[in-house]
């Protein structure tokens, strides 16, 4: 099973290009005019979006559990 | 606010389902989320001249950066293969002004247009899409619509909302980086392609002419590469001592480049353009094929409002796999196969191709090319050649 991952966005390199979104099977990743939005509940730890981005703006950081 | 037909997204294929439609007499709403329809473009705006006739597009100067006569192909060690046309074949828009002018079109035809306007959710109302949400600035809205045309470019979240299933595997998106920059030294009547697996891997870098010295200079790569597109094409760049310090945009952007989605309407819901992947596989362009899929699509949502029949919808699916779709199955095969070839394959075909057969290719008979190539003696000593080259006739 994939780690689960928070995904991360650098605002200073995005583009807001929606090209995460648009390769993201599960919805987990919104992009609107003005900003970037990321649904944990949604995200299966795929990195597809990481890979995708064209300047590299996306990062994954490994998910606190919670004891 | 009730509409008959609501369209998100305005890039290529939204405005020609909205201006042909409004066309018809029907009552059609146009949004985009952008502030500036057109604005930032993911685009390196290469379009045929044919397309203009075809859709019943303006020639209009505004628009048109540059007119082109043809191509020039590069090989990983330097070799050249030209095709050049005495008429124009293509030319280089500006896309900013492009899109919105196919807006304008719409809006001229009767349309209204909604700019600034984010689709966010499809409404569902006894068990079926009655409409979107949307936020203009800073206002929710909604928007009820018998149609509606999901034309929301790469992320399809509107496609996706409804229940249409545009899921591609990575490995069928090409990511993409482009400068548009001052550069020097390359015909400006061309278009320029480098191929190679070290210069673009599954891709190719470009330079398409918007002046005499200034051009889109872009790269497209396989979207599951461990590198990012702005990595290659930034040392492709330093690699042939091109001063990138005369930048005037950046753009980016995710390209589908296969997986085409099979059902393009789903009861009173349909998708058009990059949101159904309608893209060549090949060379990753897509504003054709969007007026293509828009101009098919249109046709059956006038017919299912005129005789009140929305599963007529289900006819634009059928007709699209039946004309574009089967096209472009094929030209995503022969990607396939091209995918497979070494840089000293690349070098040899280019090497050895002409002119002549450049343009055999360009106009889609590439069957005879590859029948003399498999006779050329260094595609006869190579089993691994023949093979790759027998899958594409």
């Amino acid at each position: 099973m994939a780690e689960k991952i928070r995904v991360v966005v650098n605002e200073d390199k995005c583009y807001l290009c929606g090209g995460c979104a648009g390769v993201c099977p599960t919805l987990a990743i919104e992009v609107h005019s003005s900003g970037w939005e990321f649904f944990q509940d949604k995200c299966i730890g795929c990195r597809i979006c990481i890979n995708a981005c064209p300047v590299g703006a996306l990062s994954a950081k490994p998910l606190e559990v919670k004891e | 606010m009730k509409y008959d037909v609501v369209v998100v997204g305005a890039g290529i294929a939204g405005p020609i389902v909205a201006r042909n439609v409004a066309r018809a007499g029907f009552s059609v709403l146009l949004i985009d989320k952008k502030p500036a329809i057109g604005a930032p473009k993911q685009c390196a705006e290469g379009i045929s001249i044919k397309v203009f006739d075809k859709y019943d597009i303006p020639y209009d100067r505004r628009y048109i950066n540059r007119e082109i006569y043809g191509a020039k192909l590069y090989s990983p060690s330097g070799h050249e293969l030209e095709l050049r046309y005495k008429e124009v074949s293509g030319v280089i828009l500006e896309r900013k002004v492009f899109d919105k002018m196919l807006a304008y079109y719409a809006a001229k035809a009767g349309a209204d247009v909604l700019a600034r306007t984010e689709a966010t959710d499809v409404i569902r109302r006894d068990g079926r899409i009655a409409g979107i949400r949307a936020k203009h600035e800073d206002e929710p809205v909604e928007i009820r619509a018998d149609i509606i045309v999901a034309a929301d470019g790469v992320e399809s979240t509107i496609a996706r909302k409804a229940g249409i299933n545009t899921y591609a595997p990575p490995h069928e998106f090409d990511s993409s980086y482009e400068y548009e920059m001052l550069i020097e030294g390359y015909d400006p009547d061309l278009i320029h392609l480098w191929f190679g697996n070290e210069i673009a891997p599954r891709g190719y870098v470009w330079v398409f002419p918007k002046d005499e010295d200034r051009a889109n200079v872009g790269i497209g790569i396989n979207s599951d590469n461990p590198e990012t597109a702005k990595y290659y094409l930034d040392k492709w760049l330093r690699d042939n001592n091109i001063p990138a310090r005369k930048l005037l945009e950046v753009n980016v952007g995710v390209v589908p480049v296969g997986g085409f989605v099979r059902e393009l309407a789903k009861d009173n819901v349909v998708v058009v353009g990059d949101a159904a992947r309608q893209v060549n596989p090949m060379h990753g362009g897509g504003m054709a094929e969007a007026m293509e899929a828009g101009t098919i699509a249109s046709k059956w949502i006038v017919r299912a409002l005129e005789e009140e029949n929305l599963s007529l919808l289900q006819n634009y699916t059928k007709e699209w796999w039946e004309t574009d779709g089967k096209r472009l199955e094929k030209v995503l095969k022969v990607r396939k196969v091209t995918e497979k070839l070494t840089d000293e394959d690349l070098d040899l075909f280019i090497q050895v191709l002409s002119g002549a057969d450049a343009e055999k290719i360009a106009g889609g008979d590439y069957v005879e090319v590859i029948k003399a190539l498999l006779k050329h003696p260094k595609v006869i000593l190579s089993p691994r050649r023949i093979k790759l080259l027998k899958q594409l006739i």
